[in-house]
């Protein structure tokens, strides 16, 4: 009797994560083909199998079918159900691939999400635990999503081996808050985390001194932490990195981050981190490019009211992440100068008129 | 004497005159609030007063709600007419469409919309008595007028209407009580009135409005009640109800089928159709491609949807200056099913109803407008061509007064499409009218093939829709023959020539030309600036043309900023997204549009971003080492100094600094052309723009320290006032204005329908596909059509746990597994629940039956509905052969997942075969081997309480396991071992389609699931009866339980305390010797007989004495007592008396208290 509903299309395998979350939120099938068909190993990476996994972990009743050759999968989601859970992540991608989606789903689960994940914590692809925890996490404050909501760095992994281990914590809400985000302020404030596992723990120190060679200059209350991690929680490879992030005085957040490689000084990932930073202070907005998509997704769930946020141009994820949410959800964002008075003006005001989603998941027995 | 003057008045100072002046004033003064006259008497009375007003202050409050119906033009208002048949609900709707617009309507069909004040519509709905239709106006009905018939009392279908209305969020109700005139004495009216207010007050809330309504005259209610009754209806103030305020919604006033008629006759009309239904959009925004339900029909898709003009207009200042000349067109009523109105108009066609005959040139009969309309267009005496010609000469003759008259332009370029003048003309009329429209955001964008595609469509669409509108509509009454069909062909015309303009971009340019000529309107469009590009491809068109190109090319390059339209680019264009990045990096845009123009270009490009296996789906970008070089260089780190809070604070100038960087930065394209030619006014404002922006943002600043002070020093005063109710107020209304504002800028219908959707109050046309036919074939506008907007969620189906509670006026329980009606959210559907408790919040314990007086639990399977959502349940629909109460739960969703918990007890029971001391070998109870395996460790019991356990399997016979127990069982005994069995909901889901039956009843008896018992009935099958199921008399075998023995050798052994005891009374039975004394012979000497004998008289003689004196005794007790009862009666009678007696005189002493308290008022009252 069950009838499919519909099902929306897509090809390729770009944009993979984020075009499930929206299937899971939205409850409709998604169908997607054509997944590297012409590669020498066709069909989906390991890394994206084990995220399909985690998905069926974090959800009950969905049904994942994939064809034969891997180039192919139909996902008929079910409910989120939360609850207590581990994954494995393969060591291919960073705990920051799989955390990323279940960051936009679990708010919407039947039972707060207790999700352990072990992998490499920090890489150059995906975002750290550190900023995730940092930057990540509040942004999901600003959509009232604030009482329990942690992320508990247990262990840390760097690549090639691994061996990290984080826990996250997220509570479950009704309905996410309107965002009226347009005055990012100016900046008050900037935090970092450096760390260093299994090599000389001096590395830290070094990369903050160089951080701060530029930073100093702008404002003073600037906090490097040195965070030291030993013995069995620093992971099974050695690595370092460097987050930091800029608060503005509306609490605007800007993060960087530049992370070992090899035959490169602590001090110029250090240097790296700091210019990243301000580049991407030079961007402006309310949001930070990195979080783009995470903000634009809780707008469009939003409580049927306009929510507006002030942003900068959007990157390529943004821009097909507004088409699949219009393929998904059938919003359409506004997205106009955010200041028409100022021709110079790079910055843009997405606003838009939210779903009205409201947690089905959630149980009132 | 007589010229003496007459002495002046002087009035007297004092006495009884001057008193009662005094008096008098006093009283003036008093006739506002006397303050003194609820003052408390007392400071504990002035306590309880002043927690009394605070706690009703609390009661007075709500939960604050949302409202999402636009106050400046709402929907109407749906006033729903409800009750059993023949209680006058089609003479009520008759009397009040009569009030509200002088016309007299002869058959009520549909929903009826009037204009019923300066900001209010309202739509008559009539509710025939179907549960069906009763439920859906229930759904959407926002006032409802429940007529009651006096002479006959509430009728069950009231009550049920009730029910349902509590379930799906209580809209407002009137009560109607109607045949009064029927009860002929005026003391039964009085005492009927009373009765049934009293019951309708307990059904609604105390105090609800009840209204009477006397005879019927001339088939009308009394003009007089009528009127009260709606100036009732008008000041109905509307709380917003959850579910509505969440669901976008419409009620359809009309329905048209699209299907090509070829199809339905091919078909033998059993395809599925297109249709198109009409109605205001209610609730929230109605999104395209939200999916809808209509109840009784099915889920359907959204194919389009169109905002057509209101056919209903509240009046505005003009149409009020109108209504004063001619009275009779002012009132307005929209009843497309009814027969009012006669006119109705399309997304592209006007179509007008001629009652009955109608004969040209009968003009002693009053035409309707539609008539008229069609008569004038009949009324023309010069060709098409004199028309064409006429209407071209004045259109390049007259200014943009002129253009208004689109009409008769487009009329006149339909027969000719190679007239190319005329077509040109159309369209610079066309996008004249929009470009006034239009803001500048939609200037400087369209560059692509994909846009131009869209975008004049939508004008296109835009226009029609103007052009439907009521208020347009009047200068369509041109002198040029036009139908039906050749607006038909007219809009083709203007698509196709849109289409046109694509390939030939002279043609363009020449039109464009030509408008900028005539129009005078500075507002470049869209093709302006295409023509601007492609310059070069214009070289072939007017003269005039190049005129004006230099100027242009002027005008565009002091627009110099070209922003991106990124709603376009994004939306409306298939570029890659690197694509539309690369188009902001500052490529110029005239290399896009080659880009795109070149069709293998495009395809490479594609290619190479998809081909291109490294890139990861990954949310950090790879830091660019040449971006970061940037920072090493000083200017730029002091670029950005003004971000931070220790940067200089906000000045316009450091601002401007940090922004011209990013010019020099991206803006190559823009030095380049700022070098040409920069208009001589562009340059001196920037310094006044600077001078402004310092004043701006020092006043900005003194109002932001002014704010803070404000905030520090002023809020402990107003933090009271602000309590959390006023707050969420606050906050509700800044977002509602928010939401208004935000997209109030944004001009183009298409664009804002693609943002926000259509709001409510909207009038649009909703276009549906694969319709089932049956919907046309059978359609009846007496049953309500309604749209239901989905969420995203509720088009799934899944597992529904609520909470239930059968109606305690429902006769029957509810049984597990019988299927059962739910009207939840739009829809109505059959499934089949399972009824559970909560069992300790341990398990979910499947139950039979429903409770009694009881909420249970209820799982099944069916669309998702959002937890907290109300329902109610029925066992059928149908009235026939269910006379009861037809309600039988009501309830709320609690719960939606993909799986259930549900379990029920079962008992497998076994029979120990062989015994040891505490071990025991049990069969029966198992059939395999490995069943005994699942349950190794599982607890088992005998029936006489024994706790045991299982533990292995055994070989020999199959099934059997070794179990040990706490003691020793015995053979007879029965060994269970309590289990939970999950038991699943059917996946049954049975969607009511009563709308497509031809009998809209009749759904219950053709595709309603019925009880086993019911389809038994039907097809005459009997109930099969298993042997072991019937009731058989209990035999039970009479026990004989052997007694103790104790053998002697242990007895021996044995303390004495543990000793059995058994030594009984020694009685003399046959072959028993009895004791000494039992069993001696006794022979007596005479003279002992004799005194034996003596002793036995005295013995009886005494008794017999003992026996009359008890006698005696008894008998004078009797009569002591029938003594006393007279004593106590006499004294009972005087106290009786001597209380009346006391009782009186506290009477009269209370009585004469209370004078002497309030004698004085009522003393001076008399006086006055």
């Amino acid at each position: 009797m069950a009838s499919l509903g519909t099902i929306v299309h897509f090809s390729g395998h770009y944009h993979f994560r984020h075009r499930l979350v929206l299937s899971i939120l939205s409850g409709k099938s998604v169908r997607i083909d054509k997944i590297r068909p012409d590669d020498k190993n066709p069909g989906l990476r390991d890394y994206e199998i084990s995220l399909l996994r985690l998905l069926e972990k974090v959800t009950n009743g969905t049904v994942i079918e994939i064809s034969v050759t891997g180039t192919a999968i139909l996902l008929k989601p079910g409910i989120i159900a939360g609850g207590s859970l581990t994954h494995d992540c393969p060591l291919s991608r960073s705990i920051g691939y799989f955390l990323e989606p279940v960051v936009m789903l679990a708010p919407f689960s039947k039972k707060p999400l207790h999700l352990t994940i072990r992998g490499i914590t920090t890489d150059d692809n995906d975002l750290s635990v550190d900023l995730i925890r940092t930057v990540t996490l509040p942004h999901l404050q600003l959509f009232g999503i604030s009482d329990g909501l942690e992320l508990r760095i247990k262990k840390r992994g760097s690549p090639p081996e691994g061996g990290g281990e984080v826990q996250f914590l997220c509570p479950v809400v009704k309905q996410v808050k309107t965002l009226n985000f347009v005055d990012p302020g100016k900046i008050k404030r900037i935090r970092g985390i450096s760390h260093a596992v299994r090599v000389n723990p001096q590395f830290s120190n070094r990369m903050i001194e160089a951080s701060r060679s530029i930073l100093n200059r702008y404002i003073p209350d600037i906090y490097l932490y040195s965070d030291v991690y030993k013995g069995e929680e620093s992971g099974k490879s050695p690595g370092y990195a460097l987050s930091i992030l800029a608060e503005t005085t509306n609490s605007a957040l800007y993060c960087a981050e530049a992370t070992s490689k090899p035959g490169v000084a602590p001090e110029d990932i250090g240097l790296q981190a700091s210019r990243a930073l301000l580049s991407e202070i030079k961007q402006g907005g309310c949001v930070d490019r990195k979080h783009q998509t995470l903000v634009l997704l809780m707008m469009t769930l939003g409580s049927e009211d306009v929510g507006r946020c002030r942003m900068s141009a959007p990157t390529t994820r943004t821009i097909q992440f507004l088409r699949d949410v219009k393929s998904f959800f059938g919003i359409s964002f506004r997205v106009a100068t955010a200041d028409p008075s100022d021709p110079d003006c790079v910055q843009l005001l997405y606003s838009c008129y939210g779903t009205g989603y409201v947690n089905a998941n959630r149980s009132l027995a | 004497m007589d010229d003496r003057p007459h002495k002046a008045h002087r009035p007297s100072q004092s006495g009884a005159k001057a008193e009662k002046k005094a008096k008098s004033k006093g009283k003036e003064k008093q006739q506002g609030f006397n303050e003194k006259a609820f003052a408390p008497k007392s400071g504990r009375r002035a306590d309880r007063q002043g927690r009394r007003n605070v706690e009703r202050d609390q009661t007075r409050l709500h939960v604050p709600l949302v409202n999402r119906t636009p106050d400046d033009e709402p929907p109407p208002v749906i006033v729903a007419i409800v009750g059993p048949p023949g209680v006058g609900k089609t003479t009520l709707l008759k009397s009040l469409v009569r009030r509200y617009t002088k016309q007299t309507l002869n058959e009520a069909k549909g929903p009826i919309t009037v204009v019923s004040g300066k900001k209010k519509r309202l739509t008559f709905v009539e509710c025939n008595n179907d549960l069906n239709s009763m439920i859906d106006i229930g759904k959407i009905a926002d006032l409802v007028l429940l007529m009651i018939d006096a002479s006959f009392g509430l009728e069950m279908e009231t009550f049920e209407f009730l029910n349902i209305l509590q379930a799906h969020g209580f809209p407002k109700v009137i009560g109607v009580l109607t045949h009064l005139d029927l009860i002929k004495k005026a003391a039964t009216v009085r005492a009927t009135k009373k009765a049934l207010k009293k019951r309708f007050w307990t059904e609604i809330y105390q105090g609800a409005k009840l209204f009477y309504l006397s005879g019927v005259l001339n088939g009308r209610y009394p003009d007089t009640e009528i009127l009260n009754l709606s100036r009732f209806i008008s000041v109905m103030k509307f709380r917003p109800l959850v579910f509505r305020n969440t669901h976008p919604y419409v009620l359809a006033d009309r329905i048209e089928d699209l299907t090509p008629r070829e199809q339905i006759r091919t078909s033998k009309g059993k395809c599925d159709r297109t249709v198109t239904l009409y109605g205001y959009v209610r609730g929230t925004n109605l999104r395209e491609g939200t999916k809808v339900h209509i109840p009784g029909v099915a889920d359907l898709d959204i194919k389009s949807v169109q905002l057509l003009g209101d056919p209903c207009p509240m009046p505005n200042a003009d149409s009020e200056r109108r209504r004063k000349l001619s009275e009779k067109k002012a009132l307005v009523v929209h009843a497309p099913m009814s027969d009012i109105g006669g006119v109705m108009y399309d997304k592209d066609a006007v179509w007008v109803n001629v009652p009955g005959n109608f004969t040209r040139g009968n003009t002693d009969i009053l035409q309707g407008e539609g008539e008229q309309m069609v008569m004038d267009l009949q009324d023309v005496d010069e060709t098409l061509d004199a028309a064409v010609a006429r209407s071209q000469i004045k259109l390049l003759g007259s200014s943009s007064k002129a253009l208004s008259i689109g009409p008769s332009n487009q009329d006149t370029s339909l027969d000719d499409d190679d007239d190319e003048e005329s077509s040109e003309s159309e369209d610079g009329s066309e996008s004249g009218s929009e470009e006034e429209l239009d803001s500048e955001d939609e200037e400087g964008n369209s560059d692509e093939d994909g846009d131009e595609e869209d975008f004049p469509l939508g004008e296109d669409q835009l226009q029609h829709g103007e052009n439907t509108g009521r208020m347009s509509r009047r200068t369509l009454t041109r002198s040029v023959p036009s139908l039906k069909g050749k607006e038909k062909q007219n809009v083709e015309y203007a698509e196709s020539d849109s289409d046109l303009g694509d390939d030939d971009d002279g043609a363009w340019g020449g039109k464009r030309v030509r408008f900028d000529a005539e129009d005078e309107l500075d507002v470049p469009s869209d093709e302006e600036e295409l023509s601007d590009e492609d310059g070069d491809q214009d070289e072939g068109s007017a003269p005039r043309w190049k005129v004006n190109l230099s100027a242009r090319a002027e005008a565009a390059s002091s627009r110099k900023p070209r922003r991106k339209d990124w709603m376009k680019l994004i939306y409306s264009t298939n570029l890659s997204p690197e694509q539309v990045l690369r188009e902001g990096a500052g490529v110029s845009e005239v290399e896009a549009v080659e880009e795109d123009e070149g069709d293998d270009e495009f395809f490479k490009i594609k290619k190479r971003a998809t081909g291109d296996e490294e890139t990861l789906d990954m949310s950090k970008e790879p830091l660019n080492s040449d971006d970061l070089k940037q920072w090493e260089d000083e200017e730029m780190l002091d670029s950005i100094r003004h971000l931070f809070i220790t940067g200089s604070s906000g000045s316009g100038d450091n601002d401007h600094g940090g922004e011209e960087d990013y010019e020099e930065e991206g803006g190559d394209f823009e030095d380049l052309e700022g070098g040409s030619s920069k208009p001589a006014g562009e340059q001196p404002p920037a310094p006044v723009d600077t001078e402004e922006a310092r004043v701006a943002a020092l006043t900005a600043k003194k109002e932001a320290l002014k704010r803070k002070f404000d905030e520090q020093y002023d809020d402990p005063e107003e933090g009271p006032n602000q309590d959390f109710y006023t707050a969420q107020k606050d906050e509700i209304s800044r977002q509602l204005a928010l939401n208004i504002a935000e997209f109030a800028d944004i001009q183009d219908p298409a664009a804002r329908a693609l943002v926000e959707g259509f709001r409510p109050g909207s009038y649009v046309r909703i276009e549906l596909e694969s319709v089932p036919c049956e919907l046309i074939e059978h359609f009846d506008p007496h049953y309500p059509l309604v749209l239901g907007g989905l969420l995203p969620a509720e088009e799934r189906f899944g597992f529904l746990q609520v909470r239930l509670k059968r109606h305690r006026w429902f006769t029957k329980t509810l049984k597990t597994n019988d299927p059962l009606i739910f009207s939840m959210g739009w829809r109505r559907f059959q499934t089949i629940p399972i009824y559970s408790l909560d069992d300790h919040s341990i398990r979910m314990r499947m139950l039979k039956y429903t409770p009694e007086h009881m909420h249970c639990y209820a799982t099944f399977y069916g669309p998702v509905t959002l937890p907290n959502t109300g329902f109610c349940a029925f066992n059928t629909l149908s009235s026939e052969k269910h006379p009861g109460f037809r309600v039988s739960a009501t309830g709320v969703v609690l719960d939606v997942d993909k799986s259930v918990k549900i379990v029920k007890k079962i008992k497998l029971t076994g029979i120990p075969f062989k015994i040891f001391k505490n071990t025991a070998f049990v069969k029966d109870m198992f059939s395999t081997a490995l069943e005994v395996a699942k349950f190794e460790g599982a607890h088992v019991r005998t029936v006489s309480g024994i706790r045991g356990q299982v533990k292995k399997a055994l070989t020999r016979p199959d099934g059997a396991f070794r179990a040990t127990f706490e003691d020793k069982v015995l053979a007879s005994d029965i060994i269970f071992l309590r289990a939970w069995y999950s038991v699943q909901p059917r996946k049954f889901y049975n969607p009511i389609t009563s709308l497509l039956l031809s009998n809209k009843e009749q759904w219950a008896q053709e595709h309603a699931m019925r009880l086993t018992g019911a389809v038994r009935i039907a097809q005459g099958i009997p109930t099969p009866l298993r042997a072991d199921s019937t009731y058989k008399k209990v035999e039970r075998p009479h026990r004989r339980f052997n007694p103790l023995i104790v053998p002697k050798k242990l007895q021996a052994a044995l303390p004495y305390a543990s000793k059995p005891k058994l030594v009984k009374a020694q009685k003399a039975k046959d072959g028993v010797r009895g004791t000494y004394m039992q069993r001696r012979a006794v022979v007596m000497e005479p003279e002992e007989k004799r005194a034996v004998a003596l002793m036995q008289q005295m013995r009886a003689l005494r008794k017999e004495k003992v026996q009359k004196r008890r006698d005696k005794k008894e008998e004078k007790r009797e009569e002591k007592k029938k003594k006393e009862a007279k004593e106590e009666e006499k004294k009972e009678s005087k106290d009786k008396e001597r209380k009346k007696e006391v009782m009186k005189t506290i009477g009269m002493k209370t009585k004469r208290d209370a004078e002497k308290e309030s004698g004085g008022s009522r003393k001076r009252r008399k006086k006055v």
